[in-house]
């Protein structure tokens, strides 16, 4: 045996082995934890509704909502309200902002409208400052 | 010196590392077990929008998510609109006033509203009275 690999030899023998296991399974747990815990999903937020039946669940002394119907118009989703009739969500907005908000407003569209319209028709009342805020169904 | 090598000698050594292994194999057990209710949710595309800030944190009774093509799935199982006026029903009969029973719905936003009113509509003939739209912010308008 050469001089040099003796002295590396008697060198490692003064170290000692460093047990690396132990920490390896530590990091491994720690890696796991952290791969658990992290959120990947997009936080959901909701938007609250009543629900009323045509004909039904508004009683004759309430105040009658104001009525926002959403038809298609081509392939675009319009807002109407009586004789307005508005095409984005900000221009609702806008309208629904200087209309009395006790009478509260009803929602009702047409079977083949998506639902984003119906999210935005939502979103619309809500930050118009309407608390009374409810969807009809149409059973057509 | 050769002193302390004798007291080290006639100390207790602790090995900290299987309590660390088991502390943290608890911690994830708990975590699994306490996300399985999130994980339980279809991915779904849902409206874009900023929703009801105000809205108190409060975890629906029932969760349906309605995807793109009408179906209705809840508890990740397609579940038709029998079964989910069933579910309602019993939960409307179990509901008191401090806890009413709520829904809410996660639809996929490019789906037709007349899946949504179809469901509405079994909801409302139940006793419903108030339901949930999930949305996730991204842009209004979509």
């Amino acid at each position: 045996m050469s001089s040099a690999a003796k002295k590396s030899k008697r060198r490692s023998a003064t170290l000692g082995a460093l047990p690396l296991t132990s920490m390896i399974d530590v990091v491994f747990l720690l890696l796991i934890f952290f791969i658990v815990t992290a959120n990947f999903a997009q936080d959901e937020h909701k938007l609250p509704a009543t629900l009323v039946t045509e004909g039904g669940g508004v009683q004759s002394n309430d105040l009658q909502p104001q009525i926002i119907q959403i038809m298609m118009q081509g392939a675009t989703p319009v807002f109407a309200m009586g004789e307005v009739a508005v095409q984005d969500a900000k221009s609702l907005e806008s309208l629904l902002k200087n209309l009395p908000k006790e009478p509260g407003v009803a929602i009702k569209c047409e079977p083949d409208v998506p639902i984003s319209a119906i999210a935005a028709a939502l979103q619309a009342a809500r930050d118009a400052g309407f608390q009374k805020r409810s969807y009809v169904p149409s059973d057509g | 010196m050769s002193k302390k090598s004798s007291k080290s000698k006639h100390m207790i050594e602790v090995d900290l590392t299987s309590m660390i292994d088991v502390v943290f194999q608890l911690i994830i057990f708990f975590m699994f077990t306490s996300q399985f209710g999130e994980l339980r949710r279809t991915e779904i595309d849902l409206p874009h929008q900023p929703g009801d800030e105000t809205e108190v944190h409060h975890e629906p009774a029932m969760i349906i998510d309605l995807t793109n093509s009408g179906t209705y799935i809840v508890e990740s199982v397609e579940t038709s609109l029998i079964e989910i006026e069933r579910l309602a029903r019993a939960g409307v009969a179990n509901q008191d006033v401090a806890d009413p029973f709520d829904v809410l719905v996660r639809p996929d936003r490019n789906a037709s509203a007349i899946h949504l009113d179809r469901l509405l509509l079994r909801l409302s003939n139940t006793g419903v009275q108030r339901w949930k739209l999930a949305t996730v912010d991204g842009g209004r308008g979509s």
